[in-house]
């Protein structure tokens, strides 16, 4: 492994039409990562994820596609995974006869191809199924076959467009485990609207808005779990003594909540213990304490904002 | 390598698919209903002209058909049947001693083969990218390889549906006519059959570049059947026009369609193998254009 980006874009264009679906994306995605893409509807997340898989021409910009200047089934052959967000399977076959097609033209041999599919449909969950027609299966059983194809031969880039669709609470969680146990192996993309979720497995965030990036990075730098917490109070505290008891962090209160904001590198589980003990003191009670804004708040902070700025 | 490879498994992959929708199980049973009903004309067709022969040698009418072949092959009437069917008199004599119910399958499928062929191709392409199922092979494999697979299982489908014809015709052969020899009749069918399905490697081309074309699969079905059936009508123009005034323009026009090289099929021996060759080329040349769209489209 390299610690060259999985995948670069820069000022990426898209249109159909005269809708403009990127206007200059640009963002890198570390290797070994697990990246929440997020975005509302008609963000440009899909056309992402197309352009990388070679579905649509970008009209103008740069890519880096595991070192490659733009998509190549042959030089990508089993390197790239992807789960497209609106492809309907062929539901002629089964879910074995379809992975294993698709695992042979990733150039498995026709053991391997059979041994792989076997190991996927087991990590979707879908070993007692593997004999029924496509057709035949519901709407979330065909989500993890076509899930189940984009890890096919476990692929150094996974782009995942709405993984968790259609998929029962159990079935979310089974999936978000296995593609947790990946982590640091293979670059995973998800796009997904429930921000909750991505927070809690993902390490990588984009945030993109009218095929732009609002912001990039950990998600401990985007949400501020480093340097941010929340205190939801019982009661006024004295911001004097906070301030006081923790030089150099600043105290505020918004809306009921009050806000911690701590310096760079600054301990804050040490902090939180000055904190209790001066709420404490001042006879405030603790509701909910929260670090970071979470990713939710953060990209509607951001997305707001954007939309004040854009005319 | 790796491509041909990729084309195998597509084409492979493409049968599979067909095989098991409805609309490819109702094709051919259309076609083997035609097949077969279009053989009980024949024989009774066949059946009329041993009667008549058999009143011309003042013998007498037979019951089933098939019982005075050996006289009827040597008439002018039905030599000039046969004549009918291969266009070409030079091959009258040749193609006289093969059993007239293979010819007749032959000629049937050269009437039939390139609308089969046309249609059954057509979605090939346009269904999976209007369901967007082919995203799952394009991320995998080339675009060229994703069109000549297609277009190898169509050719492939194309075949099963002759062979099933043909299986057809034999049974009705075997059942409903005397004189056939069982080993014999399936040789012909065989072979004839291998050429009518030569014929419908262009018209297979068609329907596979008019399924580049569209994502909607019931448009390119009627851009593959109407560009079938308008090669019949500049077939015939040219024809007509052949050896007149326009004849530069009709000789080059019956050079470019497939039926154009239709008669040169019928020949003996390795004659039919030119005639094929071309049929693969203008099959190839169809593909081609349809490709020139299809790796330039988003999918």
């Amino acid at each position: 492994m390299t610690d060259r980006p999985a995948l670069v874009f820069d000022g990426v264009h898209k249109s159909y039409g005269r809708s403009k679906a990127l206007s200059g994306l640009s963002f890198s995605i570390p290797r070994g990562s697990i990246c929440g893409f997020v975005g509302p509807n008609g963000a440009g997340k899909t056309t992402t994820f197309s352009v990388v898989s070679g579905f649509l021409a970008p009209d103008a910009g740069t890519l880096d596609i595991l070192g490659l200047p733009a998509f190549d089934p042959w030089a990508l052959k089993g390197r790239l995974g992807v789960l497209p967000q609106d492809a309907e399977l062929s539901d002629r076959h089964t879910p074995r006869e379809l992975l294993v097609h698709l695992g042979r033209l990733q150039g498995l041999a026709a053991r391997a191809a059979r041994t792989e599919a076997e190991r996927v449909l087991a990590l979707v969950r879908l070993g007692d199924r593997s004999d029924s027609r496509i057709a035949s299966l519901s709407h979330g059983m065909r989500r993890r076959v076509a899930v189940g194809s984009a890890l096919l031969g476990s692929p150094e880039l996974v782009l995942l467009d709405e993984p968790m669709a259609g998929l029962d609470p159990l079935q979310a969680k089974s999936l978000r485990e296995a593609l947790t146990a990946v982590r640091g192996l293979q670059t995973l993309v998800v796009s997904s609207h429930n921000l909750d979720e991505l927070e809690r497995f993902c390490d990588y965030v984009v945030m993109i808005d009218k095929g732009r990036t609002l912001r990039e990075g950990t998600v401990h730098e985007v949400t501020g779990q480093s340097a941010l917490v929340e205190w939801d109070v019982v009661g006024a505290p004295s911001l004097e003594a906070l301030h006081a008891a923790l030089p150099g962090h600043t105290f505020a209160m918004v809306d009921g909540v009050m806000t911690q904001s701590a310096p760079e590198g600054a301990d804050l589980d040490a902090s939180s213990i000055v904190v209790v003990r001066v709420l404490g003191e001042s006879g405030v009670g603790l509701r909910e304490v929260r670090r970071g804004v979470g990713l939710e708040r953060r990209f509607l902070s951001d997305a707001l904002a954007e939309s004040a700025d854009v005319p | 390598m790796t491509s041909l490879r990729d084309i195998l498994l597509v084409a492979r992959f493409e049968v599979l698919r067909a095989i098991r929708t409805w609309r490819a199980v109702a094709l051919f049973l259309l076609y083997a209903i035609a097949y077969g009903g279009a053989a009980y004309v024949f024989l009774a067709i066949l059946h009329a002209l041993e009667n008549q022969v058999a009143r011309q040698l003042g013998v007498a009418t037979t019951d089933t058909p098939g019982a005075l072949l050996g006289p009827l092959l040597k008439s002018e009437m039905f030599q000039e049947m046969v004549l009918g069917m291969t266009g070409n008199p030079r091959l009258v004599e040749e193609v006289a001693v093969i059993p007239p119910l293979a010819i007749f399958a032959m000629w049937l499928g050269l009437l039939l083969i390139p609308f089969f062929a046309a249609s059954a191709s057509a979605e090939c392409i346009s269904i999976d990218m209007a369901s967007r199922a082919l995203r799952f092979e394009a991320l995998r494999t080339g675009r060229l390889e994703l069109v000549l697979g297609r277009f190898v299982g169509q050719l492939v489908l194309t075949a099963v549906a002759s062979g099933v014809a043909a299986v057809v015709v034999w049974g009705m052969g075997m059942t409903m006519m005397v004189g056939n020899s069982p080993l014999q009749l399936a040789y012909w069918l065989v072979v004839l059959t291998g050429k009518a399905w030569s014929f419908s490697i262009p018209f297979a081309g068609l329907g596979v570049a008019a399924s580049c074309l569209t994502t909607s699969p019931a448009w390119a079905r009627v851009m593959a059947i109407g560009a079938t059936a308008g090669s019949w009508v500049v077939y015939a123009v040219a024809r007509y026009f052949e050896g007149g005034t326009y004849t530069i323009f009709a000789d080059l026009t019956l050079q470019l369609l497939p039926q154009g090289w239709l008669r040169m099929l019928w020949e003996p021996g390795f004659g039919w193998l030119l005639p094929a060759l071309v049929c693969a080329t203008l099959g190839a040349a169809a593909v081609g254009l349809g490709f020139a769209r299809f790796a330039a489209r988003d999918l």
